[in-house]
């Protein structure tokens, strides 16, 4: 059985038809790269999954219940966490208080809670920074911090929108690294990424997008070797 | 028959007033993203100017409009340039507390300076109402409406056609564009909110021998303001004048049609609604 | 030293009332205590949650005339009614909220002001309730006795314990919610709504409870206002003033702070009462003044830039 079973997901926003009758599976356990060009709408489904904008027709079913008509919340608490392609961390409250907040969700005690979220700051080798001001941090710390923050409402599965964007390249290092660890830990994940070298290399399987399509989903090699991926990245010519 | 013709007259000619303020608030939102609750007490000086200089100077309320929207133009633009300016970035929160403040300070002094009495102005030549049509209008009523309609028709003109008009409408749309081609946006921002100051305060003269005054005077109008603004949809000048006419007339025919006691509720219920269900207005051309 | 502070605060407002017998003095400090209550209640949405509110004299006028009504007509102890005022303004509160926090940032303080014009208005022509502009009366409170000591309501000291009591309860309640997930989840509400709902936070469900018990102590400082004044009409309950000058007090003793609220009243109410003792009309200059200060040069409010001047949280 498939963990998420996405089948003929539309999302029109009025004429635009932002993804078309898209539909995948996700296996337990997997690492899924979701790539594209820009506006291809890899965001968008992303949205639609996690409850932050409503499908215009399509089935969601994880673990065989609907998620369609929830609530971002109620997606969270159903096992679908999320991070933000651009970071949005609760800028004015600590690193630590950040964390907890989303621990609260399986935990009303504070202090278990605050036990939790300096745990899962562990994970994500950001303890050091607990009591540091989130606006504080560096891009790369703020993106951790949301992974954290993400984890702490023990998901079964993980979205990360563009984990790797504006990172250097022992930064690129870091985050697979923690991608991977994240998969060991039993967390399905699927990633939006325009890294490619990093994608290639964490994921087992990626599917393309193209204006709202699908139009390949295969593992890595086969997938750059596509003619038609070849031809949306790179126009008719180079195909 | 008569009495819905009676009402649909009236409904229009305060509506058109009430389009006039509203037309001020919605340019600043447009152009500055801010709520100015301080927009009724504008209102208010406007309607002690011209009461002031009628009962001390004999001057006509009418013709007093030439100096009290030049005048309140400036006063617009100075607390842009000394107090607002400051405040917008920190957020509209901050912004709308802000302008809270300014409302009850300048309401406040107004009670203080003088007192909360009501006041009226009676002017000679409006004391019987002209009845065309065996319509009774009220004719300071009909001067105002004939004003308002010239002033807006004005502000139509510079909005379209003037250099400054067309500065407006960019920064309004897109501040971030306006200023790169060469747009000064600061001083766009001060000129709006002087614009906004000076068309409610020529509506508080306009309305000044129609209605009781006293410094709170603005807390009614304000709000009926919201009210027009949001059924327009914030932002929309054209939304705004609609607006106002819609909420004359929801008022008086409400009055006739519902009931006295509770014409001032459907308005609400009637932002409510809109609010909810079409937040970008009635007629679809507002942003939210 | 927080602990010593609330101690020490504590036993002044105990003590308060043997310095003076002066009535003036006393009724002031029963209204710094009353706008405490109010303040604090509002803060509790509007400091930790960041939803400004400018509707909570619906809640404050429901309490008043519910305990009104409940005495004069069905012999309810007022006692007993200012709760049933808590309780009905907080379950007024659920269909409000569920309105209401459909609409973000200032779209939500227009809807708080129109709803609660619209409650004004009923009110004001609702007159086989409310006895329309003409208001409701109380000409005896029914005496009860405390400790076997007989309370006589015509003297204002037991108001003043009453309004202790209730400041007390409405600044304890402020502290638990701050320390607790309800006021985790209140500032992550008012940080980033999309975040916080990332996070899992049901925030429609966070807001709608905070406005709920918001509700509920502004409608037990209305059933306070209905038995210490002894009168209310729509306009004494129900106005548009009495929820900004709520919003006043919060703001400039410090949001999303516990003593925040008895500062912010202790300045602003003090100042506008002897003003109005003072000269008769324009009493609040001053919170008009203070507001605009304190947005510009201090948002963290009076308490709040105190607690950065001496360095420490509390």
């Amino acid at each position: 059985m498939a963990l998420l079973e996405v089948s003929q997901l539309r999302k029109d926003f009025g004429g635009l038809r932002a993804v078309s009758d898209l539909s995948f599976q996700l296996k337990r356990g997997e690492i899924l790269g979701l790539i594209g060009p820009n506006g291809a709408g890899k965001t968008t489904v992303f949205n639609v999954i996690t409850g932050f904008l409503p499908p215009t027709s399509g089935r969601l079913l994880l673990e065989d219940e609907s998620l369609v008509g929830l609530k971002p919340h109620a997606v969270v608490k159903k096992g679908i966490a999320r991070t933000f392609q651009i970071v949005k961390p609760f800028r004015n409250l600590s690193v630590l208080e950040n964390v907890t907040l989303a621990a609260f969700l399986h935990e009303p005690n504070r202090s278990r809670a605050e036990a939790k979220a300096k745990a899962t700051l562990d994970r994500v080798q950001l303890c050091g920074k607990a009591k540091a001001n989130a606006a504080d941090l560096t891009l790369s710390e703020q993106k951790l911090l949301e992974i954290a923050r993400a984890l702490a409402t023990d998901p079964k599965i993980l979205f990360l929108d563009e984990p790797m964007s504006g990172l250097n390249p022992t930064e690129v290092e870091v985050s697979c690294e923690l991608v991977r660890r994240i998969r060991q830990d039993g967390i399905t994940v699927i990633l939006i990424e325009h890294h490619m070298k990093a994608i290639m290399n964490i994921s087992d399987r990626v599917i393309v997008l193209h204006h709202g399509v699908k139009i390949a989903d295969g593992t890595p090699q086969a997938v750059v070797q596509n003619r038609d991926v070849i031809t949306a990245y790179l126009g008719e010519r180079a195909a | 028959m008569e009495s819905f013709v009676q009402s649909v007259v009236s409904g229009v000619l305060t509506g058109s007033l009430y389009a006039m303020i509203a037309v001020g608030l919605t340019i600043v939102f447009g152009v500055m993203r801010i709520i100015n609750l301080a927009h009724g007490e504008m209102v208010m000086l406007g309607m002690f100017g011209a009461y002031w200089s009628y009962t001390l100077l004999g001057l006509d309320p009418f013709l007093s409009i030439v100096v009290w929207a030049p005048v309140m133009f400036a006063a617009g633009m100075l607390i842009h340039r000394f107090l607002l300016k400051k405040i917008i970035p920190k957020g509209e929160l901050n912004t709308l507390l802000y302008t809270a403040g300014l409302s009850l300070l300048i309401a406040n002094l107004a009670l203080f300076f003088w007192t909360g009495d009501y006041r009226t102005l009676n002017l000679g030549y409006a004391v019987m109402p002209a009845r065309p049509f065996g319509i009774a209008v009220p004719i300071p009523l009909a001067i105002a409406f004939f004003m308002a309609i010239a002033i807006s028709t004005s502000l139509y003109f510079l909005l379209t056609q003037s250099d400054v008009g067309r500065a407006i409408r960019a920064t309004a749309q897109n501040p971030e564009s306006a200023a790169l081609m060469g747009v000064n946006v600061q001083r766009i921002q001060m000129i709006t909110f002087g614009l906004g100051t000076a068309l409610a305060a020529a509506g508080g003269v306009l309305l000044v021998p129609s209605l009781y005054l006293f410094p709170t005077v603005g807390e009614v109008l304000i709000v009926k303001c919201f009210v027009i603004v949001v059924l327009g949809g914030l932002g929309s000048v054209p939304g705004a004048i609609a607006g106002g006419i819609l909420l004359g007339l929801v008022e008086s025919l409400g009055a006739v049609y519902v009931s006295v006691a509770y014409k001032d509720t459907i308005g609400f219920v009637l932002f409510l609604l809109v609010l909810l269900f079409r937040p970008a207005g009635l007629f679809g051309v507002g942003r939210s | 030293m927080t602990r010593l502070l609330a101690a020490a605060g504590i036993l002044v407002l105990l003590a308060a009332p043997l310095l003076t017998n002066n009535s003036f003095y006393q009724h002031l400090m029963i209204m710094v205590l009353f706008w405490t209550l109010l303040g604090a209640s509002w803060n509790l949405l509007g400091g930790y949650g960041g939803q400004v509110s400018f509707g909570h004299a619906a809640f404050l006028g429901i309490g008043a005339y519910v305990t009104m009504i409940f005495y004069l007509s069905l012999g309810l102890s007022p006692w007993l009614g200012m709760l049933a005022g808590g309780i009905i303004g907080a379950l007024f509160a659920l269909p409000i909220g569920l309105i209401c926090f459909r609409l973000r940032g200032p779209y939500f303080s227009l809807a708080t002001l129109a709803v609660a014009e619209i409650v004004r208005l009923v009110a004001l022509n609702w007159e086989q309730l409310t006895a329309g502009p003409m208001g409701l009366l109380i000409t005896t409170l029914p005496p009860i006795s405390f400790g076997g000591m007989a309370i006589n309501w015509e003297s204002k000291l037991p108001f003043y314990y009453l309004a202790v009591a209730l400041a007390l309860f409405a600044m304890g309640l402020t502290y638990l919610v701050s320390r607790s997930r309800l006021g985790a989840y209140l500032l992550a509400v008012r940080e980033d709504i999309d975040c916080a709902e990332a996070a899992g936070i049901d925030t429609v469900r966070t807001r709608v409870v905070a406005l709920a018990l918001s509700a509920f102590i502004v409608g037990l400082a209305g059933g306070f206002y209905s038995l210490y004044f002894r009168y209310v009409d729509p306009d004494a309950v129900f106005a548009i003033s009495l929820s900004v000058e709520m919003v006043f007090i919060a703001v400039v003793g410090g949001l999303a702070t516990t003593p925040g609220p008895i500062v912010g009243a202790l300045v602003l109410v003090t100042i506008a009462e002897i003003f109005r003792e003072r000269f008769q009309a324009g009493h609040l200059i001053f919170y008009g003044l203070f507001m605009m200060v304190v947005i510009r040069y201090m948002p963290e409010g009076i308490w709040g830039r105190l607690r950065l001047l001496l360095g420490r949280q509390g």
